[in-house]
């Protein structure tokens, strides 16, 4: 693990399901609730569709921390696509623990349209927690020279 | 210059070359060498429960038998940065040549087969067009070889592709394990060099140590090893048996795998691909990697359209091109017979086998 | 026991009487003691057929490829292959069969059972040969018998067998069209997940140590694919041939191209193919052990494989290759499924 470096602000990548998250995040930002703009938002269909893949890239490319946000359980638009993501990123965030990654870089959350404080909450609450952790540095790819 | 090196002088002796105040290398004379850097020493080690080259770090150990993958990653290393390239937009694109650092290698524990995969890697990276990135490592690269008094591998076939397990061809020093001692012998200027940067360490043989060295080739030599029937007509015989059923039969099992090529002290095939790093502004670097015969992909063509569709036209591939294109080229087989694919092959392909085979089929 | 003869008859006569168009079994190799993957189509050479400790394949790889090449051949030719499948090779084969690989009626599975056995682990066995070079190997009740140069070598066989066999819950095809020795579901030779338990036992930090040494000697051969029957996907994400470059492909073009895994075998990029892989293993790796067996530099492949296993079964009650009608394990849910860990 890096040591935590004072000026270090950590690399977010957000995937945030198109129906509930993202416009919860909408609604944070017209809200006008501050939160860290340290992640990258990327939208997705529904977090069914979130390929462990997509984390694992993420990871590669530099990301200090990964977000999986979409609607409560019950609430997705495609009947089941939550159910389906929360079994699968469970598995990958075992794997991911398993080969010794801290488990606090890797984050999900149900966020619904209406919750935009609490969208501004699980990303102040994410940002912090991979902050104490200092840079990624186990899964990114080293540019060399 | 032959000399005597007891077995417990062997880390005086890496000692010497990695602190040697004038070390000398290849292609360097003597005030180079004051400036350049000394020798740095790898040796065999086991790591994980295979034998792989690791740096010495004050001792070489040579009890291995030999090691999983062969000594050619020092000059032609699985990844080689060729450039880095940058790109701003409306400027004209930057590149940067990155030239393998000036150390110089010593690796120790070569065995004779690996030894004699070197001139073969020479050969391709050489001839008509010089290799930059090859030779520039190479002419930095001492091999220090190890006799096998008995063949490491039950699959070593190296007496049927004209090598010898006493073969010092390729080495620049050959030792041989005299049971406490090391005969060592400089086969090259470097050789000489470097056994002379261990001074008073080496002795003079006796009249005995030459007569047990000469036992102890001949014993070597004598050792059974597999063997390949027809070796001298194996080109021919390869050429009019391209077309023949046999290569899919005996191809069947394949997976297609890179064990074979990647573990082969004579592979030599690369890709290079450029890993971009960064959108804006474009940047990254131009990378060389190993690429494999074996791989379905390795002949794609872009159209989807693949020239050598089974698995019998990519064993044949391998196989010719160590025994028949490689001979045609530059008079010698490729194959050094070390026996790695033999024994890594994951369903039992054996080049032995299918030398044999098709040599002996009439079609 | 199994009586070898019992399966050549077997294999003789389906060929004979045009039941299988094609017989998979394992036949002596012509390096040392190792059996190697047989493709039988004259019944004359069903004798070469052989059952040792060292028929390691799992051949169900090569219902995958005989499938890949008939469809690359346009080519439909009656009868269904037989192949000799242990346990843990027809558990392969029923997952194949759950994702209509191919169908029942196309695959004759002529079963082995393990019994009190598995297959050996040639790393475990050279140690205690003294450097003698077997050639051949043989089953004996609770014992392995090898023929070296200095005679018969008798060795416990737990001794020397392989962890995924020491572990395996069921040494038995329970899906078959014909069993050849007996059911010992259940024998307890090793706890399951023996090796994996032993290895989580260690905090996170000694995890890493260990995994980032194993991922930086991985040399991205392929063996572990190439060598698993459940990697049959046509397209690979780490193959280059997913986005082909051709001279009109404009530097932009590249990129922008989404690439997810370079060529190099560095370690940031094993890592990423070494765990996609087992993420597309997850509930469909019937623990063969293929991959660790074929990893020329013994990367602990079926621990990842393992890993999974073990979280489907406690979390998911998913058992993989259990049945040709189940669900997958990513394709369904359950109310119950874990979510603790969601905020």
């Amino acid at each position: 693990m890096s040591e935590p470096q004072a000026d270090f602000e950590p690399k977010i990548v957000a995937f945030l399901c198109k129906w509930c998250s993202s416009a919860g995040s909408d609604l944070a930002g017209v809200s006008r609730i501050q939160y860290p703009a340290n992640a990258t938002p990327i939208t997705i269909p529904c977090t069914g569709a979130v390929s462990p893949m997509y984390i694992l890239s993420a990871f590669n490319k530099g990301a200090d921390g990964v977000l999986v946000s979409g609607c409560h359980i019950g609430d997705c638009h495609y009947i089941e696509g939550n159910y389906l993501a929360r079994r699968k990123m469970h598995l990958t965030m075992e794997l991911l623990k398993f080969i010794g990654l801290e488990p606090n870089r890797f984050r999900m959350s149900w966020v619904s349209a209406a919750e935009g404080a609490k969208f501004a909450q699980v990303v102040t609450e994410f940002v912090d927690d991979v902050r104490k952790l200092g840079p990624q540095d186990k899964l990114r790819k080293v540019v060399s020279q | 210059m032959e000399k005597i090196l007891d077995k417990k002088q062997i880390d005086g002796w890496v000692a010497a070359l990695t602190e040697h105040p004038q070390g000398v290398g290849r292609g360097c004379n003597a005030a180079e060498a004051a400036t350049t850097t000394l020798w740095e020493v790898h040796t065999p080690a086991l790591d994980e429960g295979i034998w792989t080259y690791q740096p010495a770090n004050g001792t070489a150990r040579l009890d291995h038998p030999n090691t999983k993958q062969s000594p050619k990653e020092f000059a032609f290393p699985q990844r080689e940065i060729f450039f880095s390239f940058e790109q701003i937009k409306g400027e004209a694109p930057r590149l940067t040549q990155i030239v393998p650092k000036e150390q110089r290698h010593a690796v120790f524990g070569v065995r004779p087969c690996d030894g004699r995969g070197v001139p073969r890697m020479d050969k391709v990276f050489t001839d008509h067009i010089e290799d930059k990135y090859y030779t520039s490592r190479r002419k930095n690269i001492a091999y220090v070889g190890l006799a096998c008094n008995k063949p490491p591998s039950p699959n070593c076939f190296c007496l049927s592709v004209g090598g010898s397990p006493v073969s010092s061809d390729g080495l620049d020093v050959q030792m041989t394990d005299l049971g406490d001692r090391y005969f060592v012998k400089a086969i090259t200027e470097t050789g000489k060099a470097m056994m002379a940067a261990g001074g008073k360490l080496f002795a003079d043989p006796s009249a005995a140590d030459q007569k047990l060295l000469k036992k102890t080739h001949d014993d070597a030599v004598a050792y059974p090893q597999r063997k390949i029937n027809d070796p001298d007509g194996a080109p021919a015989k390869l050429r009019a048996n391209f077309d023949s059923p046999l290569w899919q039969e005996m191809a069947q099992a394949c997976i297609g795998c890179g064990i074979c090529t990647f573990l082969c002290p004579t592979c030599h095939c690369f890709d290079i691909n450029d890993e971009v790093h960064n959108k804006a502004p474009l940047s990254g670097q131009r990378v060389r990697t190993w690429d494999n015969c074996q791989f379905p992909d390795f002949t794609m063509h872009s159209s989807g359209h693949n020239p050598r569709e089974g698995t019998g036209a990519r064993l044949r591939q391998r196989v010719n091109h160590k025994f028949q294109y490689f001979h045609e080229n530059f008079g010698m087989h490729q194959c050094t017979g070390c026996g790695r694919c033999v024994s890594e092959c994951p369903v039992g392909i054996d080049i032995v086998t299918v030398v044999n085979k098709v040599t002996e089929h009439v079609g | 026991m199994i009586n070898i003869q019992d399966i050549r008859d077997t294999a003789r006569d389906m060929l004979a009487k045009g039941e299988a168009r094609m017989v998979i079994g394992y036949r002596r190799g012509t390096r040392g003691m190792l059996a190697e993957p047989a493709f039988i189509t004259d019944p004359a050479q069903a004798d070469d057929l052989v059952w040792d400790p060292t028929c390691f394949n799992n051949l169900s790889l090569y219902l995958v490829h005989d499938k890949k090449f008939l469809a690359h051949m346009r080519e439909n030719p009656k009868g269904p292959v037989a192949v000799v499948a242990k346990g843990c090779d027809a558990r392969s084969i029923v997952v194949l069969l759950q994702e209509h690989y191919f169908k029942r009626e196309d695959v004759y599975i002529l079963g082995v059972s393990c019994e009190g056995a598995g297959v050996v682990d040639e790393r475990k066995l050279a140690p205690l040969l003294n450097g003698e070079r077997p050639s051949a190997a043989a089953f004996d009740g609770d014992d392995f018998v090898f023929t070296t140069a200095a005679g018969e070598k008798r060795l416990a066989a737990r001794e020397v067998m392989a962890d995924r066999c020491l572990e395996c819950r069921a040494p038995y095809p329970k899906e078959h069209n014909l069993v050849f020795g007996e059911d010992k579901t259940g024998r307890q030779l090793e706890a399951p997940f023996a090796a994996l338990e032993r290895f989580e036992a260690q905090d996170a930090g000694q995890r890493w140590d260990a995994w980032s040494q194993h991922f930086d000697r991985c040399m991205r051969c392929f063996a572990c694919r190439s060598v698993c029957p459940m990697c049959y996907c046509d397209e690979c994400v780490v193959d280059s041939i997913t986005f082909p470059v051709t001279a009109g492909t404009t530097a932009e073009e590249k990129a922008t191209r989404i690439k997810w895994i370079e060529r190099s075998a560095t370690r940031s990029e094993n890592i990423t193919y070494l765990m996609t892989r087992a993420m597309h293993l997850a509930g469909r790796c019937t623990d063969c052990g293929e991959c660790e067996r074929a990893c020329p530099v013994n990367v602990p492949i079926r621990m990842l494989n393992n890993k999974m296993e073990r979280e489907a079964r406690e979390k998911f009650g998913f058992e993989p290759g259990a049945s040709i009608g189940g669900p997958s394990l990513v394709a369904t849910f359950l109310d119950s499924d874990p979510g603790q860990f969601i905020r």
